[in-house]
């Protein structure tokens, strides 16, 4: 039997709040049991530094909160009357039912109880997210397809220059908005437009025009694929999956790349890189000096989930020049997702390193130790040391023991106070710098 | 009180006579001096009604839903000759969990201690058919009842279901829960109907505890409201009744049967198929040649 230890995702229910938390004009409506709303959006807020609940979220979820009569005699009414009084109450665009394990269990109709609002103005959709459907990132992945492949309507009307943003999942990439922004202020740097819909800037009319894009970006090899293709297929938007670019050297590919795909200017993007590189350029080499003469050449694991895997490696080697000796990847995936890692992980040059799937902390301790055996007092041993482990903050005890560096910068990171930041692009690549560098010369202990 | 008291589950596939059996074995429980309290785990609710003439009465679940809490004394309605009737009830049809109305239903009165309180001899719990799910197996969990009856016909589906019950019961044997008293052989008329339900037992270990044959008795009394041994208790099948209950009354040791799997089923199926055919062709080739 395998069981997961030191869960670093919950249910599908907590990945669908984490993004509606994140839409601008979007309210949810759990259905399901007492708890499940206020608990899960706690998680995902201590999880992801610190984000918190915002308008509508944590404790002020509206929720059926079913009891025993619910689960005997089916959750409907309550529902319906949960809906009711959250329509009355509560200001938003768009409300979004999502169901818990119980209601799911009993087969309650939640679509039937939801077609029912369909024709006061305010729309109201229901999508299946119990926990036995999935995990957070699947739940993500059933939030997206939900609201744009089901609720928006389809439109002839094309925006060339518009893009959609996506695979960047709410508070399970912690840097989420910072990310989002970051890649946002480099869409439009090239004339193009960007919709995040998950920062604060977004409102509810980026989720409308969504349709009308002319490209889908999927910063991840994994989460949000199948829903481009679902995309494509509705909308008729093509798609591309790409990983996230962290630093000057990535975020060069991207640009170029990106300004292939949405027809800009070869003049026009190399003007956009240049000047990027040297702002980042500028900054970075007044760091030059502490960083070469503290010698600050580390060995590298990286602990995080499968979009942040190949960003921070390739990171680590390229921009820092480390070497990565392995990179774990920490959310459950079926074969055929690990087999699209893999293959772009082998594609992405990074020359040590293996990528290796494990869910379970202790195990990754373990595994780091049994891979690369500390000193027990040989003359000759090839020592891996010093050692930097990005991970999460479940890391922390781990680096301790080995007496390793550590920063947080995966799910959950809960040591560390996360806002605007973010390791996207070339801003984030400095602030990246900024982190790791800043942890050794001062680390927290 | 005769003695410790004796929880007892009848189940059986839908339709092949299930409430009727319980209803008169509680009748002549009854009769021979016992309390009795029938059960009826069946959101249909209709397990009791020919101990009430025909009527139906409130469910526990019923009187849950338009209350918070209820007290099990509501709910006990009295029956024909002191018989304690209860019906668990359930959700409308299609909608919420059955399985989960009757654990709680049944819950209710393990918590309320109202089976001491009573002071009865006998618990019997009429289970709806095919064990769908955790829930209907909750009479022959830990605690509850501690003999299971399975109520069959010789018909192949009937037997199927007694078959699955048997792999509910074998689950649930290592932990506590109840093990089977046998097989109430149901509708047994023809010859070979009671050789296959014989055939059936000894090979999934168990036994028959009473052959009950088919009467136009248990209509006419049902039709009028009323158990067997209530409308006709002097009649032949009231007597059956009567066995029944007394060798239940003495029935102490149940067992863990052994269920067949499914490709055994049908191969023993198969078997009595073609003893069949050979039984009957004669009369069959004769009809035809005779006839067209």
């Amino acid at each position: 039997m395998t069981f997961v230890e030191r869960p670093r995702s919950a249910c599908a229910l907590a990945g669908a709040l984490s993004a509606i938390s994140a839409l601008p004009g979007v309210i949810p409506i759990v259905h399901t049991s007492m708890g499940c709303g206020g608990n899960l959006s706690g998680m995902n807020s201590f999880g992801a530094g610190y984000w918190g609940a915002g308008y509508c979220g944590g404790g002020s979820i509206p929720t059926s909160a079913i009891t025993e009569t619910e689960i005997v005699f089916g959750g409907n009414e309550r529902l319906r009357e949960e809906i009711e009084s959250t329509l009355e109450l509560i200001d938003g665009q768009l409300y979004v039912v999502v169901t818990g394990c119980m209601t799911e269990m009993i087969g309650d109709d939640t679509r039937g109880v939801t077609n029912d609002f369909t024709d006061d103005g305010k729309p109201v959709i229901a999508l299946s997210t119990p926990s036995f459907k999935g995990d957070s990132y699947s739940g993500y992945e059933i939030l997206l397809n939900g609201i744009f492949n089901g609720y928006l309507q389809k439109t002839e009307k094309k925006n060339p220059k518009l893009i959609n943003v996506f695979g960047i999942i709410p508070a399970y990439d912690p840097f989420f908005r910072g990310d989002l922004e970051e890649i946002a202020r480099l869409i439009r740097g090239l004339g193009l437009e960007a919709n995040t819909f998950f920062t604060p800037d977004q409102t509810f009319e980026n989720v409308k025009s969504a349709p009308s894009a002319a490209l889908n970006i999927v910063f991840s090899r994994v989460w949000g694929t199948a829903f481009a293709g679902e995309f494509e297929k509705r909308h008729g938007t093509p798609y591309w999956v790409t990983d996230l670019p962290v630093g000057p050297e990535a975020t060069d590919a991207f640009l170029t790349e990106l300004a292939e795909r949405a027809k800009v200017p070869k003049r026009r993007v190399k003007a956009v890189i240049d000047r990027e590189n040297e702002i980042y350029y500028g900054y970075f080499e007044r760091t030059a000096d502490v960083f070469c003469d503290s010698d600050f050449k580390y060995y590298a694991v990286t602990v995080t989930n499968s979009n942040y895997a190949i960003p921070l490696a390739r990171y680590a080697q390229n921009e820092l020049g480390w070497v990565v000796l392995d990179a774990f990847v920490t959310d459950l995936l079926h074969d055929h997702q690990k087999d699209t890692l893999l293959s772009a992980f082998g594609e992405s040059g990074i020359d040590e390193a293996g990528l290796l799937f494990e869910t379970d902390t202790s195990a990754i301790a373990r595994s780091i130790t049994r891979r690369r055996p500390e000193n027990r007092g040989e003359r000759y041993f090839d020592a891996y040391s010093p050692l930097f482990i990005l991970g999460s903050s479940l890391e922390k005890v781990t680096a301790q023991k080995r007496g390793a560096a550590q920063l947080s910068v995966s799910f959950p990171a809960f040591n560390r106070m996360i806002v605007d930041r973010g390791y996207a692009g070339y801003r984030g690549g400095l602030h990246l710098f900024e982190d790791i560098v800043g942890s050794l010369v001062f680390p927290k202990g | 009180m005769a003695g410790k008291l004796k929880q007892i589950a009848i189940y059986g596939k839908g339709g092949i006579g299930k409430s009727t059996t319980t209803s008169n074995l509680s009748a002549a429980l009854s009769v021979m001096g016992f309390k009795v309290m029938q059960f009826g785990c069946d959101p249909k609710s209709d397990s009791t009604n020919t101990l009430r003439a025909g009527q139906y009465i409130p469910t526990v679940l019923d009187t849950l839903r338009e209350r918070s809490s209820v007290k099990a004394s509501d709910v006990i309605h009295e029956g024909f000759n002191g018989i304690y009737c209860v019906e668990s009830g359930g959700p409308a049809p299609g909608v919420g969990c059955a399985g989960r109305g009757i654990i709680t239903a049944v819950e209710l009165f393990k918590q309320q201690k109202v089976f001491e309180e009573l002071d009865l001899d006998f618990v019997i719990y009429d289970v709806l058919g095919d064990v769908v799910c955790g829930g209907f197996a909750m009479p022959i969990r830990e605690g509850i009842a501690e003999h299971v009856f399975t109520v069959s016909s010789s018909d192949f589906m009937s037997i199927y279901a007694s078959n699955n019950l048997f792999k509910g019961i074998k689950k649930y044997s290592n932990s506590g829960g109840a093990l089977l008293g046998g097989v109430i052989a149901n509708s047994i008329n023809a010859g070979y109907s009671r050789d296959i339900i014989d055939d059936f037992v000894s090979r999934t270990k168990t036994r028959v505890v009473e052959y009950i044959p088919r009467s136009i008795t248990v209509t006419q009394s049902e039709l009028k409201g009323k158990t067997t041994v209530e409308a006709a208790p002097d009649s032949a099948q009231a007597k059956i009744y009567l066995r029944l209950a007394e060798k239940i009354a003495v029935h102490e040791v149940s067992e863990t049967p052994s269920p067949l799997e499914v490709h055994e089923l049908q191969g023993w199926a198969a078997e009595w198929s073609d003893q069949i055919l050979a039984l009957e062709s004669g009369v069959v080739s004769g009809g035809v040649k005779a006839g067209i």
